[in-house]
């Protein structure tokens, strides 16, 4: 049983406690978690004390909510109270401890979910990897010799091993699609600013989200419920779909631009303005935003940062004001010009990460047929959106026994719950949906 | 300026004549008027005795000014007082001694031997200090470095005196003699002062301004009388305007080989910003305060004149070029941090691309590039640059 929706209703209805599921999870991520270098704390303790609630709560005839006793794991940048929050990095290996949870994970305590571990990430969340110099490199369930990808990479490690049912990540320019994309699971960017980032480690404000891993359209939906502050609104009963076109069609896996063209063969291609320009200005913004939240360190020691995000850290910080101006006064007619221009879609299709995992081995991938570094240009297709701030929900291919893909499926601010019933129609359909890794993992959680 | 119908150079030169400071003013009077009425006969000899009581009471009060806490407190920030020890006995000797060489014959010997003379000077206390503050450096580290440079300057300064100059004749009286000179004028009344500071310190401390008349009258008496002495030997015979020139030529090569050499240094040793800026102004100043009385204490009557008049002419340089530079500095930080509440370095679009860029922009930003970073930064900011091009619409991808 991988699903969430599935364990919360087997702990409600008494046929497993919420102890056992944790126990049994624990004993996995003891185990398979640390051989795909996706755990960096397991909060065996704090887990046992939340799952007694739960059990507690339903002898007592209570509903814990609608996540009872599932349990799921963060990205190491979210506080938990008593623990130093670390963003993956050394250097706040011994920070001061939180005062009290992320309120993402406070809502999800609410909701029933049971914290159990951390999970790995690149440093600060600079990266599409998960090469951490601290902990490792996170590795992919479906091929342990490749990518998981990141900087979320932890968290869609053990979901998609079926460790966890579902997990937290961030997403700045791609950090939960990319790696969603490349584990062959769920995975949401929401509206921006839309879910609590409260209690969150930052990388670049501009664009930071938090959002759920998960292996089902249903389970992510449940999921952002929880999370989410507002109701689920209802969608129209049809949608209008688009393809997006130009550089989303190209540095692109020909089964991804196949499978667009296969859900929706009369959507018609929309092609966004200035996506290149985007992109850089993306870029510029993220390095000077993440690199300035750090300046303070590196006057301190500025070798204890992994060498992988130190270098692009200390040259973001030094890039000049104007630039970053200008970068922004971009964003804001880039923004106008998209929402008008989308205002007749209710879900546009993209690639998510432009490619199938690349290897540990030789982290790179093809852009205009030349060679880039994975760590910097997986996040090709999610970045623009990203600068845009819309919701986008990545999706796997349905391709049993092969190394997955995703799609992205853009929606309107706020436009989350079309998303889930889009994905949710596009299962039923079988065209999309999570495939367990062949081999060692298949994970069953009860 | 419309109204007097001034050119914008003739404001420029007002401006420049105004920030001449009052002190040089009272200097050059002071040798106008021992060239017109030198100090002759009896009142040579009062003179010699008032400049010797004056260079006793100058030294006296060096040393209860100097503060014990002020270097004890600063000197965790050893590698800056060392490069600026280094800078104020080591490179300015050796460009003095290089600027000499090569100007010989040019100048009159004593002129040359003056030139030699203020590169062995410690620095200035007061004035490194107001301009490590104009321009927003590390105030703590300069007053410990200054006062440091002038504690040395007591021992350091005589003892480079003798290893180094070779004034002509009879100019530079024996070791032994100088020794036991430099024992009852300077070190002693230093010793005094300060072995009396915890007495007297907190009245000099609380009495500056009533104080400053006194220390400054004192370096006039002793101008005076040594200008007395070098105009009753004939010194404007042998100084002519040309000689003059050459002096102010000769002491900007200096001044400009040390200012560079000190910047280079700052960023060799990845000085911050903040401590760079001590470097600068505390490594290449030398102090008029000390070295008049110094001369007065160290060579024969009528040579210190021809001595310290080099001096003068680079403590006026000096003055002239650290207010600029601090005024400088003091606009670069204050763009540095209206940019740096949101996390920029400064009002240009253009990226730092070199290492030296590098360096500069991150000292700005008040850190230190590792050299292990170097490569990887330069790379890194090359990527960027590729996409502010493209943001721009100038890119490859656009």
């Amino acid at each position: 049983m991988r699903h969430a929706i599935e364990i919360a209703a087997a702990v409600k209805a008494g046929s497993v406690t919420a102890a056992q599921v944790v126990d049994r999870c624990l004993a996995a991520l003891e185990t398979d978690g640390c051989r795909l270098v996706a755990v960096t704390r397991i909060l065996a303790d704090r887990a046992r004390r939340e799952a007694k609630l739960v059990d507690a709560a339903i002898a007592d005839g209570k509903d814990p909510g609608p996540l009872a006793g599932v349990p799921y794991g963060v990205k190491d940048l979210f506080d938990i109270a008593g623990l130093p929050t670390t963003a993956g990095s050394a250097l706040y290996a011994n920070a001061p401890p939180a005062q009290q949870d992320a309120e993402a994970i406070r809502r999800l305590r609410a909701g029933g979910a049971i914290l159990v571990a951390t999970l790995n990430m690149d440093e600060f969340a600079y990266g599409f990897a998960t090469i951490n110099a601290h902990h490792g490199t996170t590795r992919n369930p479906h091929d342990e010799d490749r990518l998981a990808g990141g900087s979320s990479g932890g968290s869609a490690a053990v979901v998609a091993a079926g460790l966890l049912p579902f997990s937290l990540g961030s997403d700045t320019n791609g950090s939960i699609r990319v790696p969603a994309s490349l584990t062959g699971i769920y995975g949401l960017k929401p509206t921006h600013g839309s879910l609590p980032l409260e209690g969150v480690f930052p990388f670049a404000a501009s664009f930071d989200d938090v959002g759920p891993f998960a292996v089902s359209a249903a389970d992510l939906q449940t999921i952002w419920d929880v999370l989410a502050d507002d109701a689920v609104a209802v969608g129209p009963s049809a949608f209008r779909v688009g393809r997006l076109g130009g550089p989303f069609r190209e540095n692109a896996d020909p089964d991804q631009i196949a499978a667009i063209d296969a859900l929706a063969p009369d959507a018609p291609i929309v092609c966004l303005p200035d996506i290149p320009r985007a992109r850089s200005a993306a870029f510029l913004i993220t390095a000077a935003e993440g690199g300035a939240a750090h300046r303070a360190a590196f006057a301190q020691d500025a070798m204890a940062f992994d060498p992988a995000t130190r270098d692009r850290l200390m040259a973001g910080a030094l890039l000049p004001r104007a630039l970053y101006d200008e970068a922004q006064e971009f964003r804001s007619t880039f923004k106008q010009a998209i929402a008008e221009l989308l205002a007749d879609y209710d879900v546009l299709l993209a690639p998510a990460a432009p490619c199938i995992a690349p290897t540990i081995a030789d982290p790179r991938i093809l852009i205009d047929g030349a060679p880039a570094p994975a760590r910097r240009d997986l996040g090709i297709h999610t970045q623009p959106i990203s600068f845009t701030g819309l919701p986008a929900l990545a999706v796997p291919l349905l391709r049993p026994g092969r190394l997955p893909l995703g799609l992205q499926l853009i929606g309107r601010p706020g436009g989350e719950p079309m998303l889930f019933r889009f994905a949710a129609e596009l299962e039923g359909k079988g065209l999309i949906g999570a495939s367990p890794p062949i081999g060692a993992f298949r994970g069953n959680m009860i | 300026m419309v109204k007097t119908g001034m050119t914008p150079i003739m404001a420029r030169s007002v401006k420049l004549l105004l920030s001449v400071d009052r002190f040089m003013v009272c200097l050059l009077t002071v040798v106008v008027a021992a060239s017109l009425l030198p100090a002759r006969g009896w009142a040579t000899s009062w003179a010699d005795v008032l400049a010797k009581l004056a260079i006793t009471l100058l030294f006296f009060l060096h040393g209860a000014k100097l503060s014990r806490a002020a270097i004890i407190q600063g000197a965790g920030n050893w590698r800056l007082h060392a490069v600026t020890l280094a800078s104020t006995y080591i490179l300015f000797p050796a460009a003095g001694l290089a600027i000499v060489w090569l100007a010989r014959g040019t100048v009159d010997p004593l002129l040359l031997s003056g030139l030699l003379y203020l590169t062995l000077l410690p620095s200035t206390v007061q004035s490194s200090i107001a301009f490590t503050a104009m321009a927003r450096g590390n105030v703590a580290a300069a007053v410990c470095s200054a006062s440091l440079s002038n504690l040395a300057g007591i021992f350091l300064t005589p003892m480079l005196v003798g290893l180094v100059m070779t004034v002509s004749g009879s100019a530079w009286v024996s070791a032994s003699h100088s020794i036991g000179t430099i024992a009852l004028q300077l070190l002693l009344p230093f010793l005094a002062g300060h072995l009396l500071r915890p007495l007297i310190g907190g009245f000099i401390d609380r009495n500056k301004a009533i104080l400053l008349p006194v220390d400054r009258g004192s370096i006039l008496l002793v101008v005076y009388s040594a200008f007395s002495a070098a105009v009753i030997n004939g010194i404007w015979t042998r100084v002519g305007w040309v000689d003059l020139l050459v002096l102010l030529a000769l002491s900007t090569l200096i001044l400009g080989i040390v200012m560079a050499m000190n910047r280079l240094v700052a960023r060799l040793v990845h000085l911050p910003r903040e401590d760079a800026i001590v470097l600068l102004f505390c490594g290449s100043k030398k102090s008029l305060v000390s070295g008049v009385p110094m001369a007065g204490a160290l060579f024969p009557p009528a040579h210190v004149g021809l001595i310290v008049l080099p001096l003068m002419i680079f403590h006026q340089l000096q003055l002239f070029v650290c207010a600029a530079l601090a005024a400088r500095f003091r606009r670069q930080e204050e763009r540095g941090e209206a940019l740096a509440a949101d996390g920029s370095i400064d009002g240009t679009t253009r990226l730092p691309r070199t290492e030296g860029e590098i360096a500069n922009a991150a000292a700005t930003l008040g850190f230190q590039v590792p050299d292990a970073c170097m490569p990887g930064i330069v790379a890194n900011l090359a990527v960027l640059g590729g996409h502010a091009e493209t943001l721009r619409g100038s890119g490859v991808g656009a």
